[in-house]
């Protein structure tokens, strides 16, 4: 039923956390692409682009979930692709990963914020709220 | 002051000059004893000691006048002694003073005549004991403040904090050793010195340049002052003279708290690191329950039961973490009651390992245990308990990180004076970038092997700390997607 939706990527390394975020999309009609791994998600994105990516701030290295948001920004295939960061925020090293306003989420790169667990209602509204925009844009 | 009566002591051959003095002095309220030469005058003078004055005659058979006088100088330095003489000359009567004697008193005499000269001696001995006192008592003062002093001077050199003493002119006039090792510039630093001569310092120049002013308060100040890598916890004072309304300037203590401060650094960063990973299963268990109340895992059962299971998985890891986290904290704190008795690692081991069975089975991998050496009667002084989530921690990763129909294997054996136990897989291995860290506080490789599978991140953290109170070690080796192999060596026990 689902295989008409718009496709959206999410990337996590938890496999509940993309669980629970598939689980709340799919049943709204999106197409899903789950990844415990940016890179491979990046060679997907590929062959199949999707029309927004959902992603964690990733624990391994405490920015790659802003180094795969910069490498899609920078990538041209997928610069207008937007991003949603969903990630159980926290501070390391006095560093606030959570961006304050606008310009904190151009600075990282991305489009939208939320603190896990996200709330289902939320982020379908987000998530209507930024594919309408980059629907226009790509003249749906 | 002098309740005693004073005591006088006479010397002399002829009877009548003997007694004839005792009677009269004694009655002047004097002590008063009688030798008849200077053999017994001498003795009598080292038995009894302490007299006032000696009258002593200058001619006697065995040891003279002359000769007594000196030998009692040597004994006594205050002793006011009279020559009494017949024949009484200038020259004898020089010698004689020279030999010590206070005057002379010439035969005959009156008792009239006596009793003045020895009122004055006496007055006079008094008067050179008390100054002699008073001499004395000042020089012990003097060597008391010395001692003090160097006391004092003994106590701030050797004070592990750095000091420096400012005065009012803004000058550095006094550090310790501890100052001029500690503090940058202050080692030739020539005193007194200008504050700003340590250009290091700027930062608490300021600061010590305000608090060194005559109306600094009492009290103290701190401040905490990084000079380049080092963090000092800077405590400023006022000198306050005795009496003196106004301070004389500042004594600053410099003490590194660069250590602490890292240590804090680390516990804060360890409670947001627990914080974190307590949210995270947390969050999942939320996000679980939230779908299915809100309906989004849809009327189908199945959907259902695989999320609640899902979150039962976490919320059981969650409550590990816990126990895991309790462990740590215990051991940090010493308070974790370490039991060690003779233990047989086989036997641990072997326990360890069946109650892995039923998760070995659970995916088809091959789990068996070997005991090689003198029949596993390869003794370790050891906590029972410890070593079983010791082995059992490694046993349960091994068939966690190894898919399905792989193979563990489990071996005891001995190495030298070590028993050494071997856990090797043939699962997803460890990444050389990683090897490194699987010993640190919730550390788990993230990849999309390990994505699924359940854990607390404190597993070997807790088996090495254990490991490490048994004066044991513990190792890895490991391959990506060909194995791990972690192996424990315990110190044999020996009667
Ligand atoms: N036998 C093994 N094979 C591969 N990786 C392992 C093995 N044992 C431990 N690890 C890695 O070390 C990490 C830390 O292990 P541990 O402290 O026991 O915590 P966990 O609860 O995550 O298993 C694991 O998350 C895993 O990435």
């Amino acid at each position: 039923m689902s295989e008409q939706g718009p496709l959206i990527v999410i990337v996590d390394d938890d496999f509940d956390s993309l669980e629970i975020i598939r689980n709340i999309l799919e049943p709204a009609g999106y197409k899903t692409l789950c990844f415990t791994e940016p890179m491979e998600a990046l060679q997907h994105m590929a062959i199949e682009k999707p029309r927004l990516i959902i992603t964690d701030l990733m624990m391994k290295f405490i920015d790659t979930g802003f180094a795969f948001s910069r490498q899609i920004r920078f990538d041209s295939r997928f610069s207008n692709i937007p991003i949603i960061l969903i990630t159980a925020a926290f501070s390391q090293r006095r560093f606030a990963v959570q961006p304050q306003d606008k310009r904190g989420l151009e600075k990282m790169g991305i489009d939208a914020f939320f603190d896990k667990p996200v709330d289902p209602d939320d982020l379908l509204g987000k998530v209507q709220e930024l594919l309408g925009q980059s629907g226009k844009e790509q003249g749906k | 002051m002098n309740v005693e009566k004073p005591r006088i002591l006479v010397v002399d051959d002829e009877s009548g000059i003997r007694e004839g003095c005792r009677i009269n002095l004694e009655m002047e309220g004097y002590d008063v004893d009688v030798a008849e030469d200077g053999f017994a005058g001498l003795k009598t003078f080292k038995e009894r000691g302490n007299y006032a004055v000696a009258l002593i005659d200058l001619k006697m058979p065995g040891m003279d006048g002359l000769e007594l006088i000196e030998k009692i100088r040597e004994l006594d330095q205050d002793v006011v002694m009279f020559v009494i003489t017949a024949y009484a000359t200038l020259d004898t009567a020089v010698e004689a003073t020279k030999k010590g004697a206070y005057g002379y008193i010439a035969k005959p005499f009156s008792p009239d005549e006596i009793f003045l000269p020895i009122k004055r001696g006496i007055e006079s001995r008094n008067l050179a004991l008390e100054t002699k006192r008073l001499r004395q008592e000042r020089e012990n003062r003097l060597l008391e403040v010395a001692f003090e002093r160097s006391k004092s001077n003994t106590i701030i050199r050797c004070m592990t904090d750095g000091v420096l003493v400012i005065n009012r002119d803004k000058q550095i006039v006094l550090r310790n050793e501890a100052a001029r090792r500690i503090i940058p510039g202050c080692e030739n630093l020539p005193l007194p010195a200008s504050l700003s001569a340590l250009a290091d310092l700027h930062e608490i120049i300021d600061f010590l340049n305000e608090t060194a002013t005559a109306d600094f308060k009492p009290g103290i100040i701190s401040r905490e002052v990084a000079i380049g890598e080092t963090i000092f916890m800077v405590n400023v004072s006022p000198v306050m003279e005795q009496g003196v309304a106004s301070s004389a300037g500042a004594v600053a203590v410099f003490r590194d708290i660069t250590e602490l401060k890292k240590l804090e650094t680390a516990k804060s960063m360890f409670v947001s690191m627990v914080a974190h990973e307590v949210k995270r299963p947390l969050g999942v268990i939320e996000g679980y329950l939230n779908l299915i109340l809100s309906g989004r895992a849809g009327e189908d059962g199945q959907k259902q039961k695989e999320m609640l299971e899902r979150s039962l998985i976490r919320a059981r890891t969650l409550r590990q973490m816990v126990s895991e986290l309790m462990n740590l904290t215990a051991m940090e704190t010493g308070n974790f009651a370490i039991k060690r008795n003779p233990l047989n690692i086989s036997t641990v081991v072997k326990e360890a390992t069946d109650s892995c069975l039923d998760k070995a089975k659970e995916k088809e991998i091959d789990l068996s245990l070997s005991v090689e050496g003198p029949g596993g009667q390869d003794v370790v002084l050891a906590d029972k308990s410890a070593m079983f989530s010791v082995f059992a921690n490694l046993i349960d990763n091994a068939i966690k990180y190894t898919p399905e129909r792989g193979h563990v294997e489990v071996r005891v054996e001995n190495a030298g004076n070590y028993v050494k136990v071997t856990v090797r897989d043939d699962g997803i291995g460890i990444d050389a970038g990683e090897k490194d860290k699987i010993f640190d506080e919730f550390f788990r490789a993230r990849n999309k092997y390990t994505a699924r599978i359940p854990g607390t991140g404190l597993g070997l953290t807790v088996a090495k700390r254990f490991v490490g109170l048994h004066q044991g070690k513990i190792t890895v080796e490991s391959a990506p997607a060909q194995g791990s192999v972690f192996t424990v060596f315990l110190p044999m026990w020996e009667e």
